[in-house]
């Protein structure tokens, strides 16, 4: 019998390898094709135009029509082109039709299997293997300027540039809200971050300081007692991160980027910041923090801060919550939430508040399928050039908006209007501010319109107290690494501990949420993440030229 | 003699009793979720932003059905959920059977292979990438096909079929025979008309599939004409997800949907198969018995 079985066994492992054999064949010979060439594909400007460092070639190109797809890896991603005053210009300025195609992780894998990428490509996270390499499927920048369009160079910012190279010398993809060391110190960027208080409530409890920790737990139980319908203390949604509670309240908190000697600190493990997820922590003990607010998702949250739920808020993402505060607003006079001075370093740190670094947000590239690199350029040229970028906020001079006589732009008063009354009608037929492939908060700093008046408060609060986290950006573990599933378990694994320990009915739980979670990180090859990012950090500031 | 038969009874009553109380508690908690989400549907944004459990309609309100039927999308994409389940079911029950009626004859050649080629398929797919690669050589991409042609064939139906077909009498088919019917005559005449309850089960089955798929579309369709509603909602929902990427996204705003609108979708993309299951409900039943027992 057993012999028998043997046999089977020897059988069966031939009969497998065989059957490995023919895949290995079968696959090996698939992947010569299309990206073997390697070059991607060059145009002639022959009756087109010469490329002239002065002037953008947009201007120049006599092409009469180009028709371009563009893919974007989020799927609310409006693929209208063409129809409203926004795209309209570009459709008529470029000449050229665009067609957008979206979907998510899944689909841009069955796209770069599939070998027929679309002329353009916009993805969200500068880490992914995709954007690692980039060099294989992107057609360099540097290049495409060189040889189509060498006004690039003057609308894109050389430290954008300098931060995207690649192994090679070359650039592949440019970002937008991208933000320079010279942004930051110009005070053109506004703050997103603010501790907001309804001002009636805020008044009504007699404008109590909230910066100790003491403070803060006194004005939270005095919120409760006068306004027992109200939520004292709430936060962005958490989901599977850690809402404005982690990071964010790092940096209110002026929590240390690197240690002393410039190398990774564990800002989740700091001291400072502890203490106040124990404030936190006592908060809701006090039964001043609702359930809710850990199961909201974000649609639950923005709803309760439309309809002014909570008293306080720990918020992150001001412009983005604009529109619902807003709301708040018109409909209660008087109550609009204020930023206020609110947790603050016990061991005197300063806020060092974040907002989008030199990294950016979503990613383009121009790919080495593209039909018409030379006129994909000159889309780029074009929406990071003034023109493009006031055209993406603004619209039209005379026909939206007009420059007034201190040069600040706003919008003409009908405009204003549609965009307060309509905003459906407002994103359908105008679109300012949406097309946003290269947009920049440094054009949105010339106009009062271009935020509402519900933030500008907490803007003006900001003011002064950003700082560039630079030297962070990108140091995670390459993808598919152990390092990175370590990592991933990690932050899932602190997602849920934060949770707990805010959550901890009494002090002693709080603590061993928080030796387990000390415990997770040794057990999964911390030191090697901590190591490996301190090196990424060195790399960083090479790049930016720190030392 | 009496009281043994009293005891019985008083038996059979506590363990309906039981039987009743359980099952209905069952029935709660799954009906009541349900409810929530026709109901919260029904309410006002505003009311809805209180958060909690609603049971009646808060502020009862149609600016969420309102909102969700403004889109002129929508009605496009009904018709393409429409198109696809009925011409994606009937295709596929009636393809199915054709199979399967050839592998229930024992004197088909090659049987063996084809069953056992059949079976392979079950415990193994090509995979997303393969498959997406077949798709595009096809020449299926951004085609409406690719929601008919690919769901065509599925073995699992065949064996269902098949096993149904093996319980027709032979008889049956000889007599047939010897009226002169051919293959297809029989397969249409005879065959056909007997296993109207499986086939339904199977169309229920698929319809369901064809009905709340969203995958095919997010992977082999681009043009918008061709979504269905499945997709539309898939959207809508994804859409609120987007707070992840706040700290990276300066102060570019992002339009989310609210959480009515989401819950108006989510009925109206549901309601048509809640109103057809009760009617084939009674093959459904039938249908699972049938060839599942050999006499």
């Amino acid at each position: 019998m057993s012999k028998l079985n043997a046999w089977y066994g020897r059988k069966g492992a031939a009969f497998i390898s065989a059957m490995l054999a023919t895949a290995l064949v079968v696959s090996g010979c698939s992947t010569g094709g299309k990206s073997a060439d390697g070059k991607g594909k060059e145009v002639s400007l022959e009756g087109r135009y010469t490329p002239n460092a002065e002037e953008p070639a947009w201007k120049l190109d006599k092409k009469e029509s180009t028709e371009l797809t563009w893919y974007v890896n989020a799927d609310w991603w409006n693929t209208d082109f063409g129809n409203d005053v926004v795209t309209k210009k570009i459709k008529k300025d470029l000449k050229i039709n665009i067609k957008f195609i979206t979907g998510d992780d899944t689909k841009l894998n069955t796209i770069f299997a599939g070998n027929d990428k679309p002329d353009l490509i916009t993805i969200f996270d500068g880490n992914s293997s995709v954007a690692q390499k980039a060099s294989t499927w992107a057609l360099p920048l540097n290049d495409l300027a060189e040889k189509y369009d060498p006004y690039f160079n003057k609308a894109a910012a050389q430290d954008t540039m300098n931060w995207f190279k690649q192994a090679d010398g070359k650039t592949y993809g440019y970002p937008n809200y991208s933000n320079t060391q010279a942004d930051y110190e110009s005070g053109n960027i506004p703050a997103t971050t603010a501790f907001i208080i309804r001002k009636d409530v805020y008044e009504a409890v007699g404008k109590p300081p909230m910066k100790t920790q003491e403070e803060f737990k006194s004005a939270m139980s005095l919120i409760k007692s006068k306004f027992p319908n109200l939520l004292p203390f709430g936060f962005n949604s958490i989901g599977e991160g850690t809402g404005s509670l982690g990071d964010v309240l790092q940096d209110y908190l002026g929590v240390p980027l690197e240690d002393k000697e410039g190398k990774f600190y564990d800002r989740n493990l700091d001291a400072d910041y502890l203490s106040w997820v124990k404030t936190l922590n006592e908060v809701y003990r006090a039964g001043n923090i609702s359930d809710d607010s850990f199961a909201d998702d974000n649609t639950a949250f923005e709803e309760k801060v439309k309809s002014g739920k909570y008293a306080t808020i720990f918020l992150s993402g001001t412009p983005q919550q604009g529109g619902n505060l807003q709301i708040f607003m018109s409909a209660n006079p008087g109550k609009e939430y204020i930023a206020v001075d609110g947790p603050q370093s016990t061991v005197g740190n300063a806020p060092t508040l974040n907002q989008s670094g030199i990294s950016g947000w979503m990613i383009s590239y121009i790919t080495k399928d593209c039909k018409d690199p030379a006129k994909a350029i000159q889309i780029f040229t074009y929406l990071l050039s003034e023109e493009g970028q006031m055209l993406m906020n603004y619209g039209i001079e005379g026909e939206t908006y007009q420059v007034n006589a201190d040069k600040t732009v706003s919008f003409l008063p009908a405009i204003k209007e549609l965009q307060l009354k309509d905003a459906d009608k407002f994103k359908k037929e105008y679109r300012m501010g949406e097309f946003m492939f290269f947009g920049h908060d440094r054009y949105k700093a010339l106009s009062q319109d271009a935020f509402l008046d519900s933030i500008k408060q907490m803007q003006e609060w900001g003011k002064g107290k950003l700082k560039p986290h630079f030297i962070l950006e990108n140091t995670n573990p390459a993808p598919g690494t152990p390092e990175a599933r370590a990592l991933s378990a990690i932050n899932a694994n602190w997602s849920t501990a934060l949770v707990s320990m805010v959550r901890a009915k009494d002090e002693a739980a709080f603590n061993n949420t928080l030796e387990s979670y000390k415990k997770f990180l040794t057990e999964n090859n911390w030191s090697k993440i901590a190591e490996a990012r301190s090196e990424k950090m060195k790399e960083n500031k090479a790049k930016l030229g720190i030392k | 003699m009496n009281a043994k038969l009293r005891k019985q009874d008083v038996d059979g009553r506590v363990f309906n009793a039981v039987n009743v109380a359980l099952l209905l508690l069952v029935t709660i908690i799954i009906v009541v979720p349900l409810w929530n989400v026709v109901i919260s549907s029904f309410s006002s944004g505003r009311a809805l932003a209180e958060g909690g459990f609603i049971f009646w309609p808060q502020e009862l309100s149609l600016e969420n059905y309102r909102a969700v039927f403004n889109d002129n999308n929508i009605y496009q994409a009904f018709f393409i959920s429409v198109a696809k389940t009925v011409l994606g079911v009937a295709t596929h029950v009636f393809f199915c059977a054709m199979v399967g009626y050839a592998l229930s004859k024992k004197n088909l050649r090659g049987r063996k292979l084809y069953v056992a080629m059949g079976v392979i398929t079950m415990f193994f797919s090509g995979g997303m990438i393969p498959t997406y690669l077949l798709i595009k050589s096809l020449g299926l991409l951004n085609s409406f096909w690719v929601y008919i042609i690919p769901a065509l064939f599925s073995y699992y139906d065949v064996v269902i079929l098949m096993n149904f077909f093996r319980n027709v009498p032979d008889s049956l088919e000889e007599s047939a025979k010897m009226d002169g019917a051919g293959d297809w005559r029989i397969f249409l005449s005879i065959f056909i008309p007997l296993s109207m309850p499986v086939m339904a089960t199977i169309a229920l089955f698929n319809g369901v599939g064809q009905w709340n798929d969203f995958m095919t579309t997010k992977l082999y369709i681009t043009d918008q004409a061709l979504y269905p509603l499945q997709m539309m909602l898939y959207e809508i929902i994804v859409q609120s997800q987007t707070q992840a990427m706040q700290s990276t996204a300066g102060s570019a705003v992002i339009e989310t949907t609210t959480k009515g609108v989401q819950l108006a979708t989510i009925v109206i993309t549901t309601m048509p198969i809640v109103v057809v299951y009760p009617l084939l409900q009674r093959y459904f039943i039938s249908g699972m018995m049938l060839g599942a027992v050999k006499e």
